[in-house]
């Protein structure tokens, strides 16, 4: 399948999966996970950079049309995509990325992309969680509602991933 | 000049990243400061399609808790009538011609409880009459207030909202307070101004006041759950427990208040 066509599948079915299913997830009032960040973990290696940043402007722009919070998202997935590179050299050093056209789990490993996984997550979820209260007033409960989404985000990343990993293998 | 290309060409990660996030910063601040979620119209219409669509589905697995609560709330609201005359014999004319309130009903096609800011998204819009700052109520109690109005559909700001603050009395005692959310439950909401002379029980009923210019006196909102009374503070708390259950929200009711123009314009003439 032509690449592209495949980003804009996996862009609009991850937006649609967010906004439609995992916002209606209620667990308590504090566990928000998030999964539409996959998109961003997902973009090919040869990507230039101008366009992680563009394209995670537009992911959380798509998701706060849903949601009715103008640049709640898109402030936080633009700085996740900006980060992603400098995360990529941190947890992988200086290992090359030959004949590997993206980030995933059957070539690369569960544990490296839980690592890869875990950091995005957390700097999406602070930045998220901060925006959304835009005070440091209620820190406690901010904190508190980073500390117990993050975890689920992970979860239902790795469990997508997992469920996916098979049929690249095919492809 | 060529420097400040070269300038561009080498920084263009950092420039594009500062320029994106400083534009989502004033959305969000913007958004904030209106205390409404000022979206492109069309972009509404949009998003208001695909919820409908995927709330349709979800539908067809509430139609019977749905029939049974519409049910009831037509046989209290005929009840109600025959205290005023025979349901059975008078062709009375109920739409008389200082009527204060016309009610729209809707249904929600989305929601949402578990942010800190949470919007409801029903299927009626500026075709059918409904604008802005109009209040909104369900069978149980009081909802939240329109703040965004596209042709087809609507946004209302839920009591579910960090900024959200309502005036409202007490019911056995008159007494007027602000209710607020404390964005953690959708159940509670909590009164923080309540004078020390006041007592309140769990049960006690509190309903709108008058001087919300938002909604009509005496609608139902909620019972108080517990009282903390203070020593030290000026003013004591109490968590209310909210009539209306926002997790299964399906039918509302857009309130017009047929009076507002006239009272609007008294009130811009006072200033």
């Amino acid at each position: 399948m032509n690449k592209t066509v495949l980003q804009i599948i996996r862009f609009v079915v991850l937006v649609l999966l967010q906004v439609l299913v995992i916002n209606h997830i209620r667990l308590g009032g504090y566990v928000h996970p998030y999964i539409y960040l996959i998109f961003i973990m997902l973009l090919p290696f040869s990507t230039p950079k101008w366009q992680f940043l563009v394209l995670g402007f537009a992911l959380g722009l798509s998701v706060d049309l849903f949601t009715g919070t103008p640049g709640l998202h898109a402030g936080a997935t633009t700085l996740m995509a900006f980060s992603r590179p400098s995360i990529i050299k941190l947890i992988s050093g200086n290992q090359k990325f030959e004949n590997i056209t993206e980030p995933n789990i059957s070539q690369l490993g569960g544990l490296w992309f839980f690592r890869y996984a875990l950091f995005l997550v957390l700097i999406h979820h602070f930045a998220l969680f901060f925006l959304e209260s835009f005070s440091f007033r209620l820190i406690g409960q901010v904190l508190l509602r980073i500390l117990l989404s993050v975890p689920v985000s992970i979860f239902l990343i790795m469990m997508i991933m997992y469920i996916f990993k098979s049929e690249k293998k095919r492809e | 000049m060529q420097n400040l290309r070269r300038f561009i060409l080498k920084y263009h990660f950092i420039i594009l990243f500062i320029l994106l996030e400083v534009i989502s910063i004033l959305l969000l601040a913007n958004s904030q400061r209106f205390h409404r979620n000022r979206m492109v119209n069309t972009t509404n219409d949009v998003v208001g399609k695909v919820y409908e669509w995927s709330s349709e589905v979800g539908n067809y697995f509430r139609l019977n808790s749905a029939n049974k609560q519409l049910a009831e709330e037509n046989a209290m609201l005929r009840q109600q009538l025959s205290v005023v005359y025979d349901t059975t014999t008078c062709t009375y004319d109920i739409i008389k011609g200082d009527t204060l309130y016309k009610y729209i009903p809707a249904q929600v096609v989305n929601n949402s409880t578990n942010q800190v800011n949470n919007y409801i998204i029903i299927n009626k819009g500026a075709k059918d009459g409904i604008e802005r700052d109009m209040s909104v109520i369900s069978t149980d109690g009081i909802v939240g207030v329109v703040t965004d109005v596209s042709r087809h559909y609507a946004s209302i700001m839920s009591l579910l909202h960090s900024k959200s603050v309502v005036g409202v009395r007490f019911k056995n005692n008159q007494e007027i307070a602000g209710l607020k959310w404390q964005t953690n439950n959708y159940r509670y909401g909590m009164v923080e101004d309540i004078p020390t002379h006041i007592v309140l029980q769990k049960g006690d009923t509190i309903v709108t006041s008058s001087h919300s210019n938002i909604f009509p006196e005496d609608l139902m909102v909620g019972t108080v759950e517990e009282f903390y009374p203070t020593a030290v503070d000026a003013l004591n708390k109490a968590k209310i427990r909210y009539a209306t259950d926002f997790s299964t929200l399906r039918h509302v009711y857009v309130i017009k208040d047929l009076h507002k123009p006239e009272l609007d314009s008294l009130k811009a003439r006072l200033q």
